[in-house]
């Protein structure tokens, strides 16, 4: 397999893992491990003053994940940018997953002030992933002002329905000069590979993993499946056809005519 | 002296007065440094500032810190 190169970073593995809903940071840790993933999202909260503060990222080794921090809770552009730089100055880095979700139901993302906190972001020195609708021409304009990727969605956050909008992913994989991430609602191991299958750079997956009966073994399994259909896509798949096509000789048949 | 600074939204009183910097107001909260970000009055303060950043009355406090998200 060919590495994931964004920014000026490699990547062998085309997974990426959110650390969201687990339920131990001893399961997260396992799961991440199993998962063969090099980059894990976090997200940021106020400490609660009152209680004992868990510390997750104890949890996780930096030197073999880079974190990426992501601006969850964001409804506006305003609040993203403030997010990307307390997660820049609690990490270090200035890798950011930029998502701005006013509507808490749907948690879809608000796509003018995606592309404002973009801009403002950039322009500040980020490394830029924005979490975005398969919208294609919103893809071009994140690109143009210097996103390191784009990451459309397959369906609602951890609604865990697969790729719904695998018509609108397949044009921005067409048209876009930056790595395209496939992010949210990926349920199962066949809708990462059909992702990979479709041509996607990489995908990421967080309820999926952390909700299963087992994560660990179901990161596996997830690591397996993102493997396998980004290999298919290198090497290419066999075509389809309208009509069958035996695999088995049609001569030499055990009877006379 | 009592003294009040407004931390994470909600208002705390200090009875004793304020803790001089923002690390001991930390350690006053049993906080470890090393996982939070703050800001004040909508300034990041860097975690290498913690010890020189001095705390007035009425100062709006955010801790934040990393949890699991997607």
């Amino acid at each position: 397999m060919e590495p994931l190169k964004i920014a000026d970073k490699e990547f062998d593995s085309r997974l990426f893992v959110g650390t969201g809903k687990f339920a131990s940071n001893t399961l997260m840790a396992q799961a991440i491990e199993a998962s063969g993933t090099q980059m894990v999202t976090v997200a940021l909260r106020r400490v609660d003053i009152e209680n004992e503060n868990d510390n997750m990222l104890a949890a996780i080794d930096r030197q073999k994940y880079q974190l990426l921090p992501n601006t969850s809770g964001a409804r506006d552009a305003v609040e993203a940018v403030r997010l990307s730089r307390l997660a820049r100055a609690a990490s270090g880095i200035a890798w950011v997953k930029l998502e701005v979700t006013p509507d808490p139901y749907y948690l879809l993302p608000d796509g003018q002030e995606t592309l404002k906190a973009a801009e403002i972001l950039v322009k500040d020195g980020f490394i830029v992933l924005p979490y975005i609708n398969a919208d294609p021409i919103l893809a071009k304009k994140l690109q143009d002002v210097g996103c390191a990727t784009v990451m459309p969605l397959a369906s609602p956050i951890g609604s865990n329905q697969g790729i719904k909008t695998k018509a609108f992913i397949e044009i921005i994989i067409e048209q876009a000069t930056v790595p395209v991430v496939v992010d949210a609602g990926l349920g199962a191991p066949s809708h990462a590979a059909e992702a990979m299958e479709m041509g996607a750079d990489a995908v990421l997956v967080n309820t999926a993993i952390a909700a299963a009966n087992n994560p660990v073994e179901i990161a596996k399994a997830f690591k397996i499946a993102t493997e396998a259909g980004r290999i298919a896509y290198e090497t290419g798949i066999a075509p389809k056809s309208e009509t069958a096509s035996a695999s088995s000789p049609l001569t030499g048949f055990l009877r006379n005519e | 002296m009592s003294a009040i600074l407004k931390i994470n939204g909600t208002k705390k009183t200090f009875d004793e007065g304020l803790p001089p910097t923002l690390s001991e107001l930390l350690n006053n909260l049993e906080i470890d440094a090393a996982m939070v970000v703050a800001e004040i009055d909508g300034e990041i303060i860097e975690r290498k500032s913690f010890a020189q950043t001095e705390l007035k009355e009425g100062m709006a406090i955010e801790l934040i810190r990393f949890v699991g998200g997607g």
